[in-house]
């Protein structure tokens, strides 16, 4: 069993990503479904249909705000009409909160649409630290950032994958999302211990976990959350809830969409994989 | 310049490019070398684009048939990416497609991309509320001179001269590909969104000319002034008040005024 550990925001239990394909079914036969996360960039659109969905979905569910162009990483200036765009949905929606990914996404005004790794050295974390500032500054709130799947390292790195994620949380004093598969998948394509990364994460500052399927292409690994949840990456969520304790937890489903039923599943199995570790926390 | 904006230069080159020059700063091991780890970034990013660009444009897709995978990588080649919604590369697709080789050589092409752009663009534009005839009921007979009405601001006018509307109904129906017929002079299509449901029709001249003024905020005496050019001055009055119905049954029309022009 572990113990709680306290959290500035509340866990919200086991949720889904909100794609189109699910919609109507989500909205009739919500299941266990406990909160959804949405892609943020999918609903920063003046109007029409996404927003009348997302308004329904507002009003069943706590909703998290989960960006992907955010580009935190990138030497590029911050995309002040994106921010802007980023905090008029926030005000619409009040998510529970709102996440994106560590990493860059472009640069020269070029958008690679790629979640790009970061050189894990002092001159990236300052200047990732930096703008997680200017970004909560605008937002007025915390952020969370997420781990990601990476295929690339660079050879002048001074620290590890996780040193630098945990020291951008710190310095910056923002959140954490964990995506467990990630760790998973970069663990094996770089040959690290994923033990030794969820070691080295502060457990106070993770706020969300991701679940999600990759495939194999060729000797490397690829986050395609396109397949289910393999064994490997279960066993390492419940080394994470071991670790970390009741931490909202959802799974990302992007392609090869299957029926609901079978994503709901998947979330009953989180469940019941974490249920044991988490009796006697609060 | 900053070390980690070199490398975040020489990076996307590497994705960019071709044929990119090895990155130095890269870091291979026995899993996989270097070049073939940066590969997955280089696949992905035209996989990406290929795809969303496929979503965006399906009438093009069944015009353009096999050559369809070609054009959009050539486009993709030519143009990278620039806003932060994938969606948002297909922006460019029309006027590349007017003037890039060899794709210019078949006009069709290009206007099969406004076409199909224009429809996702109408898709999530800013709502605003239509004017109904209920709404207009209590205009006063002797006021309609002065009415002005404001067209949805999304609301599209365009002239094709193939018969592009068919190959993108055909595509949304999944049905075969039509035949692609040239029309002796430009039609008019009209693209906007009712409610939910973006909606597209061919327009005929007089209600391209009365819509087209109505859009410059010209008062409805004068767009039954322009009737008038059309149909003569004893049915024009009964003309516009056929196309006003049919706008407003259409929910083309987002408010209206009564003001007198001014001499």
């Amino acid at each position: 069993m572990i113990a709680s550990i306290p959290r500035s925001l509340p866990c919200l239990g086991y949720g889904l990503g909100l794609r189109v394909e699910y919609y109507e079914a989500l909205l009739e036969h919500p299941g266990p479904v406990e909160w959804l996360e949405i892609v943020s960039e999918n609903y920063m659109v003046p109007g029409g249909r996404p927003l009348v969905w997302l308004d329904r979905f507002r009003q069943r569910f706590p909703l998290a705000m989960h960006g992907v162009s955010l580009s935190i990483g990138s030497t590029d200036p911050l995309d002040d009409g994106y921010l802007a765009r980023l905090a008029a949905l926030a005000h619409r929606i009040e998510p529970a909160w709102i996440s994106d990914h560590l990493c860059w996404t472009g640069v020269q005004g070029v958008n690679l649409h790629d979640l790009m790794p970061l050189p894990y050295t002092e001159e990236a974390l300052a200047h990732v630290v930096e703008r997680v500032s200017q970004v909560q500054e605008v937002l007025g709130r915390r952020i969370l950032l997420e781990n990601v799947s990476s295929y690339i390292r660079f050879a002048d790195a001074q620290l590890t994958e996780w040193e630098f994620l945990s020291a951008v949380a710190e310095r910056a004093d923002c959140l954490i999302l964990l995506d467990i598969n990630n760790i998973h998948v970069s663990a094996h394509n770089h040959g690290f211990s994923p033990l030794d990364y969820l070691d080295g994460v502060p457990a106070a500052r993770v706020q969300q976990f991701h679940l999600a399927g990759h495939e194999q292409g060729g000797p490397l690994l690829i986050d395609t959350h396109d397949a289910p949840v393999v064994d490997a990456v279960w066993q390492l969520y419940v080394e994470a809830v071991s670790r970390f304790g009741r931490v909202s937890t959802m799974i990302e489903r992007d392609d090869h969409m299957p029926p609901l039923a079978e994503l709901l599943a998947e979330l009953e199995h989180a469940r019941r994989l974490a249920a044991p570790l988490l009796q006697d926390a609060a | 310049m900053s070390t980690l904006r070199a490398l975040q230069q020489r990076t996307l080159q590497a994705v960019l490019d071709d044929k990119p020059p090895r990155l130095r700063e890269l870091r291979g091991d026995g899993l996989a070398n270097a070049s073939s780890r940066m590969d997955v970034y280089r696949q992905g990013y035209r996989i990406r684009l290929r795809t969303a660009l496929e979503a965006e444009f399906p009438g093009l897709r069944l015009l353009a048939g096999k050559r369809f995978e070609r054009l959009l990588e050539s486009y993709v080649a030519a143009h990278p990416s620039g806003h932060y919604n994938i969606r948002w590369h297909g922006a460019g697709l029309a006027a590349f497609l007017e003037y890039a080789r060899p794709w210019c050589a078949r006009p069709a092409l290009a206007e099969m991309a406004r076409l199909d752009w224009l429809i996702s663009t109408a898709f999530d534009a800013a709502d605003e509320a239509a004017v109904s005839a209920m709404d207009l009921a209590g205009v006063p007979a002797v006021a309609w001179a002065d009415l002005h009405l404001r067209a949805q601001a999304h609301l599209q006018i365009v002239p094709f001269t193939r018969n592009v509307e068919a190959f993108r109904r055909a595509a949304d129906a999944d049905g075969p590909r039509p035949r692609l017929r040239r029309h002796r002079r430009p039609r008019h299509l009209l693209v906007w969104r009712q409610a939910l449901a973006v909606r597209y029709r061919p327009v005929e001249d007089d209600e391209h000319c009365a819509l087209t003024a109505a859009m410059r905020d010209e008062s409805f005496a004068l767009l039954c002034d322009r009737m008038a050019e059309h149909h003569g001055p004893a049915n024009a009055s009964r003309r516009m008040a056929q196309l006003l119905r049919r706008w407003l049954d259409d929910g083309l029309m987002a408010g209206w005024r009564l003001q007198q022009d001014s001499m």
